[in-house]
């Protein structure tokens, strides 16, 4: 406790909470609002529908929706391999080569994502990897943006793992992989749950990079509330863009659910 | 010079073991440590280890943290490799062999139980790993889990057990593919005092139900070595201080460290040692003589310490016995059965327990003690014998 | 028999390195292939030459958006430090009912895309927005009077309030390690708050508030949807530059010279950040 008075500490929150609501909750409250808008030429909006909703599940938005979940599952499930691969690779390494592999499993989170997407137009426009214009070049900028952060979340559980039980069931006669599908795995569950909620929310946002390398049939939902913003159909936007913010919660609450299970146990 | 006395001191390990490999479930194997040395870089953390542990037999490894009797077992278990020296269970060399082709059982100080299987996953873990049948499963699991009295808790995840009682089933999952030797790394110090009793007790029943199992136990607890182990070897510094049955070394330890460190000896200084009949032999401390064993042949006109256990000593308040010392008393202290009595004598602080006294000694009053010279023996000065 | 059948140390550490190959080369063929043709593509098509990286380095275009890059995300950052240690000061040692639902939230936030803030700011900062339409009715003005978010200050608030979170977390990680106690003692010594937040508070939080100022600096530079969806004509930052050279002017060259302008920027800045956890130690900075 900072300050001991209470005129003092009502001052303090008097001051702190309007500021937090008025930095994070208006924001938010204003974006929800919007979605259900009809009409809003006055200070707050003059008519509430629900129509933006039902448009959203359908065609264009609806198409959105879909691809963002895929790509955001896809992009994150192969991230999660490739992260949790390294990291239990790296684990047995020596430190000088270890951590400079460390440095360049993280290097991806330093690049801007426009210029990943940059690159990946570059690089697989032109022959032996012709892949622009497909899903796969948005699911691999995806992964691309993503891989460093599973793989800085699965190698701080892996830090964190009880070496004792590894080490047990060795002793009681496990090889290398037995251990891992039946010990280091199941331990490591919870931090791979977290692991995938981050990167999947991350995916669920990303913008930089996939509005450089989008086809057209494949559009995510960040690109659609862009465009919608874009072309003065802010409602429309406010309403994908709350779908957005409420799946990406869903998943990420949900996951989370599952993981302290895992926790527990 | 230490070292060339603790390999004398050590008949166990000079006698071959005969013991094929086939034989070897059924009556045990022995662990052979050979010239085994550990380093860290630059840092040596064992020092041309070697022992042998008999089979069917509990050698203890006590010694301060630090000493290396860690890094001993874990050579056994094949998670750190020597930088020298060769490592045998039976008459396998497994130096350069795999953790899970050792056939050991391992149980560690904070039970490392799965925490995401039940108690009964984790006992056939072991039997699972090495492909045994699922009928094997079925019959092996409840028989271990009663071996430790654990039959009921199958159901159990490990988290709804007390530490005793996921020891309990540490053990139990050790055993259950019966290993060769079983390898224990302080098993009882995460658990409080009262149950570490208990479990020492149920220790010592297994190791009776089990004659032939072959273990190495790890401890900074000179009880629990003393209650278990048939041998004991003190470590300090990567080094093997001194080795011996575990009442020989608690009665004649051969050196300081030894006395000091099991039973926290009072070690007098003595000077001009003089030979007497049988294995007795007569030394001057202070202005007087006291006689006591010289179980360790020192020669004669030599320096050396006088080894009195606290409880050796009897108290009177004069100096009317043989093999008196008198002394100051310094403090007095009432544990309930027992009185602990600190003096001072030619310059020693010295302490003694004896069982409660109706007259305790006051603080600063001028008292005698004398001890059975057959009950305390003459340790080697470690400044001069190495 | 037995000693027999095993001879000479087992070379078992070759091929449990070989199994970082694998994620190895997906990284290399997705992530270090682009990015080498980027580098190599902004040296011309033909014989490699330094005649395009001049040409757009000396561009008025290029030196504007570096400008706006490096003020905005030197104020951006500033911002963040000053409110996250003020939010994250309240939140841990002025605890108030409800303030683990603030740093709940505050999770969620880092959680939610960065445009979404913007477009927030458009239904409340915006000509036609709550703030503006209020101001306009009591005060009876025909025209929006607050018009600063299709300026850069409206990137900067944006930023501000979408990195803020990033700072407070491993502040609030660090909060919680110092000892009540010590606050406690010091108050009945009679230090005023102020004087406590100065002398045991702000030392303690300097490796995280470093850390994370880095981590916004790193953040705020690569930042693209914020800049994107505000839109405005004279805020162009590096990456919007790059966007627009490739999608709209379909120039590859120029926009990959500023790709790797933009890169050399992130990857310095990432080293610094790197630099600075590793100094103060990755746990007292709290970073993932």
């Amino acid at each position: 406790m900072l300050v001991w008075s209470k005129s003092g500490r009502i001052a303090t929150w008097a001051v702190a909470v309007p500021l937090f609501l008025l930095i994070y909750g208006l924001p938010i409250g204003v974006i929800v609002l919007a979605s259900v808008s009809g009409q809003w030429n006055d200070i707050l909006p003059t008519k509430l529908t629900l129509a933006h909703y039902s448009d959203a599940f359908r065609a264009d938005s609806f198409d959105a929706l879909k691809g963002s979940l895929v790509t955001g599952v896809v992009a994150s499930g192969a991230a999660l391999v490739c992260g949790t691969w390294a990291a239990l690779a790296l684990r047995k390494m020596k430190p000088v080569p270890r951590r400079i592999l460390d440095l360049f499993f993280f290097i991806p989170s330093a690049v801007p994502s426009v210029s990943i997407g940059l690159g990946l137009l570059v690089a697989f426009s032109q022959p032996p990897l012709l892949l622009n214009g497909t899903k796969m070049i948005v699911l691999i900028a995806h992964f691309v943006l993503i891989s460093a952060f599973t793989y800085g979340n699965v190698t701080a559980g892996l830090s964190r793992l009880p070496i004792d039980c590894e080490q047990v069931a060795e002793s009681l006669g496990a090889r290398p992989f037995y251990r891992l599908r039946r010990v280091t795995l199941p331990l490591l569950a919870p931090y791979l749950i977290a692991a995938f909620s981050l990167s999947f929310a991350l995916s669920m946002g990303e913008l930089g990079a996939t509005v450089m390398v989008y086809p057209p049939g494949w559009v995510t939902l960040p690109v659609r509330i862009f465009s919608l913003s874009d072309r003065g159909a802010i409602f429309d936007a406010a309403t994908m863009a709350t779908i957005l913010g409420a799946a990406t919660l869903l998943v990420l609450i949900g996951l989370s659910r599952i993981s302290t299970k895992a926790m527990v146990r | 010079m230490a070292e060339a006395t603790v390999m004398e001191r050590m008949p166990a390990s000079s006698k071959p073991v005969v013991a094929s490999a086939s034989a070897a479930a059924a009556s045990g194997s022995r662990i052979g440590f050979e010239d085994v040395s550990v380093t860290y870089g630059s840092l040596t953390v064992l020092h041309s280890f070697t022992l042998t542990v008999n089979p069917g037999e509990i050698v203890a490894l006590i010694g301060p943290s630090g000493s290396g009797k860690t890094t001993a077992l874990r050579a056994v278990a094949g998670f750190v490799k020597p930088s020298s020296g060769r490592i045998l269970i039976g008459d396998r060399d497994v130096t350069y062999l795999a953790p899970y082709d050792r056939k050991i059982g391992m149980v560690v100080q904070n039970y490392a139980l799965f925490p995401h299987m039940r108690v009964d996953e984790n006992v056939a873990f072991g039997l699972r790993a090495h492909g045994a049948a699922e009928d094997v499963i079925r019959k092996r699991v409840p028989e271990c889990l009663a071996m430790v009295g654990m039959a009921a808790y199958g159901k159990r995840y490990p988290r709804e057990l007390s530490g005793g009682q996921q020891q309990r089933v540490a053990i139990a999952r050790a055993l259950a593919p019966r290993p060769q030797v079983l390898l224990l790394d302080e098993p009882l110090s995460a658990l409080d005092a009262q149950i570490r009793r208990s479990m020492l007790d149920e220790l010592a029943k297994l190791h009776r139900d089990l004659p032939n199992l072959t273990v190495l136990y790890v401890t900074h607890d000179q009880t629990e070595a003393l209650t278990l182990a048939n041998h004991i070897g003190i470590m300090r510094d990567g080094r093997l201080q001194a080795f011996g049955g575990a009442q020989s070394l608690f009665r004649h330890p051969p050196n300081r460290f030894a006395a000091e460190f099991l039973g926290r000896a009072n070690l007098l200084p003595a000077s001009d040692l003089q030979p007497g009949e049988g294995d007795r032999a007569h030394v001057r401390f202070g202005g007087t003589v006291l006689s006591a064993r010289n179980h360790h042949r020192l020669p004669k006109g030599s320096d050396c310490l006088v080894c009195v256990r606290p409880h050796d000593f009897r108290f009177t308040r004069t100096a009317t016995e043989p093999n008196s010392i008198g002394g100051t008393v310094v403090s007095v202290q009432w544990q309930g059965d027992v009185h602990n009595i600190t003096f001072e004598a030619g310059g020693q602080t010295v302490r003694m327990t004896s069982t409660p006294m109706a007259s305790p000694p006051a603080i600063g009053e001028a008292i005698a003690v004398h001890f059975d010279p057959d009950e305390v023996t003459l340790v080697p000065e470690d400044a001069r014998h190495g | 028999m037995a000693e027999a059948a095993i001879a000479g140390p087992a070379p078992r550490t070759a091929p449990q390195s070989l199994w970082v190959v694998p994620p190895l080369l997906v990284l290399a063929v997705l992530f270090l292939y682009p990015l080498a043709l980027i580098a190599r593509a902004s040296l011309g098509e033909e014989a490699p030459s330094f005649a395009a990286f001049e040409q757009v380095l000396k561009s008025g275009q290029f030196i504007d958006g570096l400008y706006h890059t490096v003020v905005i995300a030197i104020s951006a950052t500033a911002g963040c430090l000053v409110l996250g240690f003020i939010l994250a000061l309240v939140i841990a040692f002025v605890p108030f009912p409800g303030a683990r639902l603030a740093s709940r939230l505050i999770d969620t936030v880092i959680a939610l895309p960065t445009f979404l803030v913007t477009l927030a700011f458009t239904f409340i900062y915006g000509s036609a927005g709550i703030i503006n339409e209020t101001l306009m009715h009591v005060l009876g003005l025909e025209l929006p009077p607050i018009n600063f978010l299709y300026s850069q200050w409206g990137v900067i608030l944006a930023e501000v309030t979408v990195y803020t979170p990033f700072v407070m977390r491993p502040l609030l990680a660090t909060f919680s390690l110092i000892d009540q106690a010590q606050i406690e003692v010091a108050s009945s010594l009679g230090a005023r708050p102020a004087r406590i937040v100065r002398r045991i508070i702000l030392p303690a939080a300097l490796p995280a508030l470093v850390a994370g100022g880095s981590l916004c600096l790193l953040l705020t530079v690569n930042e693209f949807g914020i800049v994107l969806f505000i839109g405005a004509k004279d805020v162009i930052t590096l990456p919007l530059l790059i966007y627009s050279k490739a999608i709209q002017e379909f120039d590859y060259t120029t926009a990959c010279v500023i790709a790797v302008v933009n890169v050399v920027l992130s990857l310095g800045l990432y080293t610094l950040y790197r630099i600075v956890v590793a100094h103060f130690g990755g746990k007292s900075a709290g970073v993932v």
